[in-house]
C-alpha cells in the first residue's frame, strides 16, 4: 500500500501539476502509454470540475488530491470544499453543464465514469463534492516484452 | 514538451494541429487564435491534428466541438488526423465521431469533404 496527498490553490494552472503528480505515482506500476493518458483525463476532469464549478476559479481556495495504490489498484480522491451539485443524475447526463458559455461540452463526468473501473461522486449543496474513481493498472512491461 | 497550437490553411479550410497537452488552461486561447484565422480566411473545413498531442480531456473535446458547430453553419465539416489509441478513445466517449471521421491524410479529408483540388 502507498499513498499520497496533494493540497493546491484551485487554478487551472494547476491541472498540469496534479496529473504530472498522478502519472509520477503510479510510474512504478509500468503503466502503458495509454494508461497514463486514460488516468491522467480523469484527474484533470475531476481537478477542472473542482476548480470551475465547485469553487468558480476561486484561487484563494484549495483542492485536496489523495493517491492510494493498493496493488495494482488506483484509488484517486478528488475534494473540493465548493458549492456542490443540485442534482447529480442531471449533472451526470451526457452533455449537460451549467456552463456552455465557457465552451464545456458536458461530458467530464461521462469520460470519468467510461474510463474508470468504478466511479462515484458524492456532493452536498453548499458544502462541497468528492469523486472517487478506482482503476486497475493491468500492463506489465509491455516495452519489454516487445523488445523496444 | 511546450504546449502549442499550430494552424495551416488550406483551399477551403485549416489544418489545426496541437502539440503537447491540450486542457482547460489552454483552450480559451486556442479558441481565440482559431477564430482570428478564421476570420481572416472564412474555411469551411477543419482537420484536427493530434500527432503530437499527449493530453486530451472534455476540454478539448469542447473546443473541437465548438469549430465544429460554427463551420457546420456554413455547410463545412470537421475531421481527425494521426490520433493516438488514448486520443481516438477519448474522443470516442465524448460522442465527437457521430458528427466527424478520422482520417488517414489532408488528401483524403479534402475528397471526402469535396472540396476542389
Ligand atoms: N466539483 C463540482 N462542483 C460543483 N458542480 C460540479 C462539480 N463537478 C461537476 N459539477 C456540475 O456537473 C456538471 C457536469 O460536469 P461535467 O464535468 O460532466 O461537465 P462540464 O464540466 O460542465 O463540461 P466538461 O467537463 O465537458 O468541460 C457541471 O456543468 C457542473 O454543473
Ligand atoms: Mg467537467
Amino acid at each position: 500500500m502507498n499513498k499520497m496527498e496533494l493540497r493546491f490553490s484551485a487554478t487551472l494552472a494547476n491541472e498540469s501539476l496534479a496529473r504530472t503528480a498522478v502519472s509520477a505515482f503510479i510510474a512504478p506500476l509500468n503503466p502503458s502509454l495509454e494508461e497514463i493518458g486514460e488516468i491522467k483525463t480523469m484527474v484533470s476532469e475531476a481537478v477542472s470540475n473542482a476548480i470551475i464549478h465547485g469553487y468558480g476559479f476561486d484561487s484563494a481556495k484549495e483542492v485536496i488530491l489523495r493517491c492510494e495504490l493498493d496493488q495494482s489498484v488506483l484509488t484517486l480522491v478528488v475534494i473540493d470544499y465548493g458549492k456542490g451539485i443540485e442534482n447529480i443524475e442531471n449533472a451526470k447526463k451526457p452533455h449537460y453543464s451549467s456552463r456552455p458559455d465557457l465552451e464545456r461540452a458536458g461530458m467530464g463526468l461521462t469520460i470519468m465514469e467510461t474510463l474508470a473501473d468504478s466511479f462515484t461522486i458524492r456532493s452536498v449543496l453548499g458544502m462541497g463534492s468528492k469523486v472517487i474513481i478506482r482503476k486497475e493498472i493491468l500492463s506489465e512491461e509491455t516495452y519489454e516484452k516487445e523488445g523496444v | 514538451m511546450e504546449s502549442k497550437i499550430r494552424i495551416t490553411p488550406f483551399e477551403d479550410g485549416l489544418v489545426i494541429k496541437f502539440s503537447g497537452e491540450l486542457d482547460s488552461s489552454k483552450t480559451m486561447l486556442y479558441r481565440d487564435k482559431i477564430h482570428r484565422e478564421m476570420t481572416s480566411s472564412g474555411p469551411r473545413f477543419l482537420l484536427f491534428d493530434l500527432k503530437d498531442c499527449s493530453f486530451l480531456d472534455s476540454a478539448g473535446i469542447g473546443l473541437i466541438l465548438g469549430r465544429f458547430n460554427e463551420v457546420e453553419k456554413v455547410a463545412g465539416g470537421c475531421g481527425f488526423i494521426h490520433l493516438s489509441p488514448y486520443a481516438r478513445k477519448v474522443i470516442k466517449i465524448s460522442g465527437l465521431f457521430s458528427v466527424m471521421k478520422e482520417y488517414s491524410s489532408l488528401m483524403e479529408f479534402r475528397k471526402d469533404m469535396g472540396v476542389k483540388l
